[in-house]
């Protein structure tokens, strides 16, 4: 008898989890809203995310501190997101492509989303091509595979903690996976508008609307991508952050993305949200708490995993 | 590398005989495709699982996803060298107290394991690692359930 319980419990753990994978990676929020879908967006207030800390007091201008998109204690040990934290694409309402963009769009193949041919692409035609087209990465051309900089827009809708180190005239925001650090500044400049050289993180400068931290970015390196599903952007792109705190741990992010050279309209992400983490919440085995250095080494991700591992796996041996 | 023939068909086992097996490898094999495991998951049939008996012969916990090699010799004597993949990262490896120096000891040269993995979609000996036992059965690095195991996590990490 214990036994059958066993396996029943997890049989329907096993299906309330596929429900929710299948949710967070199929296409994101579901259509008309929801807390976390598009036209909630956190305006008519969101709960926390911890009942606990529902009546905790907190600053809307404090987005110090560490921050996940992945529910999980620790901020991670689980590849999506949480459930209303948006899923890893920028948007699924993507504007039509220029030519050029069309041009860059087919050139990208990424390897996240449902798989390119396969049945489970062809049942789901509401979703934008970009998340129907994974290829095996050793057949694909995703600029991360080989360590390159993610860029901002991708990076923060990465799933792992990132740091906002707040200064009297800056932020560093830290990214845990790639350690990876940003540069916002908020001593009142503003981003160039035609920098001399694009940044692989660009060009960033933040500052308060309200309650919103708005943040604006300019020159990014074009060989990054939007988001996992290699949506691409010219370094003529101009990125717009907007960040709202709504509950002491919860922080929203909407992003809009202007790019007439690529993108015929303007593109509006997903709502993400993120959840406040504890200093204490990452650790490791030594108690030695804080981001970990979970970094994109090119002989360990390369040399090691990709040629050994990634490759062979898509039929690419070296 | 890899000898004629259909390695999956060729490796396969029959499955173990714990009860709840079947259906703890079909749950994770249902949930595998979806995800995202550094974009490799479209590389592996999760649908068709492979559980094999192995010999260690590298472990490497490091980014993006630590990798276990090992031999598999058939009824033939043939030796087939195999690669996999973990789906858990260092990272979350961490969080679930499976730290390196834990980790390396409990995958030394010459450990003879039982792995279950969704093996290559093109066929060679490479796969995603559902499942791991050591020679005295237990689960090793907490991956994918086994006797007296927790659930499978509930996702493979993102990198």
């Amino acid at each position: 008898m214990k036994i059958k319980l066993t396996v029943w419990s997890m049989l329907l753990g096993g299906m309330a989890l596929f429900a929710s994978i299948a949710f967070t990676q199929g296409g994101g929020a579901p259509p008309g809203g929801g807390p976390g879908g598009r036209g909630g967006g956190g305006r008519g207030g969101i709960l926390a995310a911890d009942p606990k800390n529902a009546n905790r007091a907190y600053d809307k201008h404090d987005i110090s501190g560490i921050w996940s998109r992945n529910g999980s204690p620790g901020g991670y040990g689980g590849g999506g997101t949480c459930r209303d934290c948006g899923d890893r694409g920028f948007g699924n309402d993507v504007p039509s492509l220029t030519p050029l963009g069309q041009k860059m769009f087919d050139a990208n193949k990424p390897s996240y989303g449902r798989n390119l041919g396969s049945p489970d692409a062809a049942a789901h035609p509401e979703e934008a091509l970009g998340r129907r087209r994974a290829v095996p990465p050793a057949n694909g051309t995703d600029p991360y595979q080989t360590c390159n900089p993610m860029g901002p827009s991708r990076a923060l809708i990465y799933p792992d903690p990132m740091e906002m180190n707040v200064l009297p005239d800056k932020i560093f925001q830290q990214f845990e996976w790639g350690n990876a650090v940003r540069t916002i500044w908020t001593d009142g400049r503003k981003v160039p508008e035609d920098p001399d050289q694009p940044r692989w993180w660009g060009y960033s400068a933040g500052k308060w609307d309200g309650d919103t931290f708005v943040v604006d970015t300019t020159g990014v390196d074009e060989r990054t991508w939007v988001d996992h599903f290699g949506y691409p952007h010219s370094a003529q792109m101009h990125l717009e952050e907007r960040y709202r705190r709504t509950a002491y741990d919860v922080l929203e992010l909407n992003m809009t993305i202007t790019d007439p050279t690529i993108y015929t309209g303007v593109w509006k992400s997903q709502p993400k949200k993120f959840r406040k983490l504890s200093k204490d919440a990452i650790k490791t085995v030594d108690g030695w708490a804080g981001l970990l250095e979970d970094v994109c080494a090119p002989a360990d991700d390369v040399e090691l995993f990709n040629k050994r591992i990634r490759d062979p796996a898509g039929g690419v041996v070296h | 590398m890899q000898p004629e023939g259909s390695l999956p068909e060729r490796a396969r086992m029959k499955n173990m005989s714990q009860p709840f097996f079947p259906i703890l490898v079909g749950l994770i094999a249902s949930v595998v495709p979806a995800l995202g495991h550094h974009g490799t998951g479209v590389s592996y049939d999760a649908s068709h699982p492979v559980t094999l008996k192995g010999v260690v012969t590298e472990f490497h916990y490091a980014n993006p996803h630590p990798q276990l090699f090992f031999d598999v010799t058939d009824e033939k004597g043939v030796v087939v060298h195999w690669g996999g993949e973990f789906y858990p990262n260092p990272a979350q490896l961490i969080q679930d107290g499976w730290g390196k120096k834990r980790s390396e000891a409990a995958l030394p040269f010459g450990m003879h394991i039982t792995i279950t993995v969704a093996p290559s979609r093109a066929g060679e000996p490479v796969g995603a690692i559902l499942r791991l036992l050591n020679d005295k059965n237990e689960v090793v690095l907490g991956v994918a359930g086994g006797p007296g195991a927790p659930p499978p996590p509930a996702e493979p990490a993102p990198h």
